[in-house]
């Protein structure tokens, strides 16, 4: 994924940023998507999307750990011996989930228990290896956080999207309230089910692309 | 072919493998050091975490009052106000014994474990003080399937528990969960249909505390 | 620690507890690449190798290291370092011995390595307590598992070219939803594992 070089207006060019923030904020989290873009991420976005509350933390998560992932590659990139860049990475990425992992555990006992393994798995989160090759290798520390908070963003609002929809329909709750009242709606148990998960996904991609309009011939 | 390239490209890469050697090495100690302290800073918050949620368990087996919302020392308190935790060799016994104005019979809560399935099923099994009629039945833990095996903690797989007995009407022990019963029997519970197997194993982990239930009562 | 037999964990791996089609995992190669029939075959087939070395090689770190020393709380690091040099591995011998076959999976070989299912048996393994015996039992399954479940898709959507599908649901979306269907019709293998 090249990304674009055009400067922003926001901080100019003696910016932190250099003046590309905005740009890059926009590209991770909107034209660049990580999930309903570039396709990475599934997994996790397809399993902790039955509750809108496990899509929010697992959000968090990913927040967390590709801002942490992201600026400490790009702190290193220049001390990095490249033939093993691609286990620091790994070994970066790692210690941030365990850390969030472990805060999990010790403050929000329920929720750890709810998001099960797929808090360790966010560790193969494509997105996040994505980002530190393509991006946090290349770029200066501030500019790969805001490239992190981007992506992480991106990849937050999608799953709170299918969250959202998921739970509703599935249990006729939001966050734990009932919304639909089970006088009139039976619930569609499918929908917390794996199928649930794919329907909405696809679905909710289709929207995405539907919203984007027709790509220039360059980014298909 | 391949081996005389890397045996070539070796020798001009001694300094730098000897760098990648020590990179590799302080990170993965800075890692594992941060890693390690970080979990021993959260150890206790864990455990604490742990054992509120046991105790949780047995509070809402035992059907001891507690509010929606609370804390984890608060439902420590409150175990510790209401329940009595009894040693015997086999069984690991909880009494409810409620004080003062708290609302409630005494009950006792048993606890189980056996293997389920998909891994290991552990609950608690309410009993009144004749340590023979069912109050209640919770499983805190369970890997069985979604929809099917995974029903036994649906709640109306729970209540069909509650006022059965562990024995049956000649004093046998036991209790049986099988489908198409004895709907009066008052030790057969229903089966989950589409979900043979875990019942099954739920019947033989039951049946096994049961067993000890009794000795320990004659 | 259940009894259950390492057989009925190998056919519920494969067919009940699928471990794409049930729990999500190993998504993203299932979409980037189920393109065609043979590429899908030969990647399950090393997907399928290396999930079950690395879960009894991180069965047995875990237990007689990891435990004893009480580092649990290392085990994600340590069992991703294990999967990483193991696909090291196997891409140099895919190498060296059937350049035909490395090529044909090109990038997707390294990219095993980040193949969420792979991590995830093994961490599914420590959480459900298995044995030796049905951790391997449990690699292999998932492993046919995954595999069988990204050799439908390539064929499914090999035949979907000939679709006419709406222009925002084209690739991925369609992909997806046909996947739903898939994940409904295994569904309804539950309830089939009796083997006794």
């Amino acid at each position: 994924m090249a990304d674009k070089q055009p400067a922003c207006m926001t901080c100019g060019s003696q910016g932190l940023c250099g003046g590309k923030g905005l740009l890059t904020l926009k590209e991770g989290a909107w034209k660049n998507n990580p999930l309903a873009i570039q396709m990475l991420g599934i997994c996790s976005a397809l399993a902790v999307t039955n509750r809108l509350e496990n899509s929010l933390v697992m959000g968090a998560a990913l927040i967390f750990v590709c801002v942490g992932s992201n600026l400490f590659v790009s702190l290193l990139r220049n001390v990095t011996p490249h033939r093993i860049r691609m286990i620091v990475e790994v070994a970066i990425i790692a210690t941030f989930v365990i850390l969030f992992d472990q805060f999990l555990k010790a403050f929000y006992w329920d929720m750890s228990k709810q998001l099960g393994p797929y808090v360790g798995l966010i560790i193969t989160n494509c997105i996040i290896m994505g980002r530190a090759e393509a991006f946090a290798l290349q770029n200066p520390p501030v500019l790969s956080i805001v490239d992190g908070v981007a992506n992480g963003l991106g990849y937050a609002i999608v799953l709170a999207v299918i969250g959202f929809f998921r739970e509703l329909l599935g249990s006729g709750e939001v966050m734990g309230y009932p919304i639909l009242s089970s006088e009139w709606y039976e619930a569609n148990q499918l929908m917390i089910l794996a199928p649930g998960a794919f329907f909405t996904m696809g679905v909710v991609i289709a929207l995405f692309n539907y919203l984007k309009g027709p790509e220039p011939e360059e980014n298909k | 072919m391949r081996s005389l390239l890397g045996f070539a490209s070796g020798d001009l890469e001694v300094k730098g493998s000897a760098y990648t050697l020590g990179y590799a090495a302080v990170l993965g100690a800075a890692c594992a050091l941060l890693l390690t302290g970080v979990a021993s800073f959260t150890a206790p918050y864990r455990r604490a975490n742990a054992d509120a949620d046991r105790k949780r368990n047995i509070l809402t087996v035992l059907e001891v009052p507690y509010p929606k919302k609370v804390s984890s020392e608060e439902l420590v308190t409150i175990f510790e106000t209401n329940v009595r935790e009894e040693k015997s060799p086999e069984l690991e016994i909880y009494r409810y014994v409620p004080s003062g104005d708290s609302v409630g019979k005494e009950t006792v809560a048993v606890h189980f474990e056996g293997p389920g399935l998909w891994g290991p099923i552990r609950g608690f099994l309410a009993l009144d003080t004749d340590m023979r009629t069912i109050r209640g039945i919770t499983f805190y833990e369970q890997e069985e399937t979604p929809g099917l095996g995974g029903e036994i903690a649906a709640d109306w797989f729970l209540k069909s528990f509650v006022g059965k007995e562990i024995v049956d009407a000649s004093g046998q022990a036991g209790i049986i969960i099988k489908g198409g019963g004895d709907q009066n029997a008052l030790n057969e519970v229903d089966t989950i249909s589409g979900a043979t197997m875990t019942c099954d194993k739920v019947e033989e982990l039951l049946n096994n505390v049961i067993e000890k239930i009794v000795q320990e009562k004659n | 620690m259940s009894d259950t037999s390492a057989i009925v964990i190998l056919i519920a791996a494969i067919l009940t507890n699928n471990i794409l089609l049930t729990n999500f995992l190993g998504m993203c190669s299932f979409i980037a690449c189920s393109g065609q029939i043979r590429t899908a075959m030969g990647l399950g087939t090393a997907v399928t190798f290396v999930l079950t070395m690395t879960t009894m090689i991180n069965y047995c770190i875990y237990h007689f290291i990891l435990v004893p020393g009480g580092l649990e709380h290392l085990q994600f690091i340590v069992f991703i370092a294990v999967i990483a040099a193991f696909v090291q591995l196997v891409e140099m011998f895919v190498e060296r011995f059937s350049p035909k076959l490395y090529f044909a999976l090109g990038i997707f070989l390294p990219l095993i390595t980040v193949n969420c299912a792979i991590l995830g048996a093994s961490l599914f393994m420590v959480i459900r307590g298995y044995n030796f015996l049905q951790s391997v039992g449990f690699g292999f399954g998932a492993g046919i598992g995954w595999a069988l479940a990204i050799i439908l898709m390539a064929g499914l959507r090999q035949k979907m070219r000939y679709s006419n599908v709406p222009e925002p649901f084209r690739g991925v979306p369609i992909a997806m939803i046909v996947t739903c269907v898939l994940a409904m019709a295994f569904m309804g293998f539950a309830g089939m594992v009796t083997i006794q």
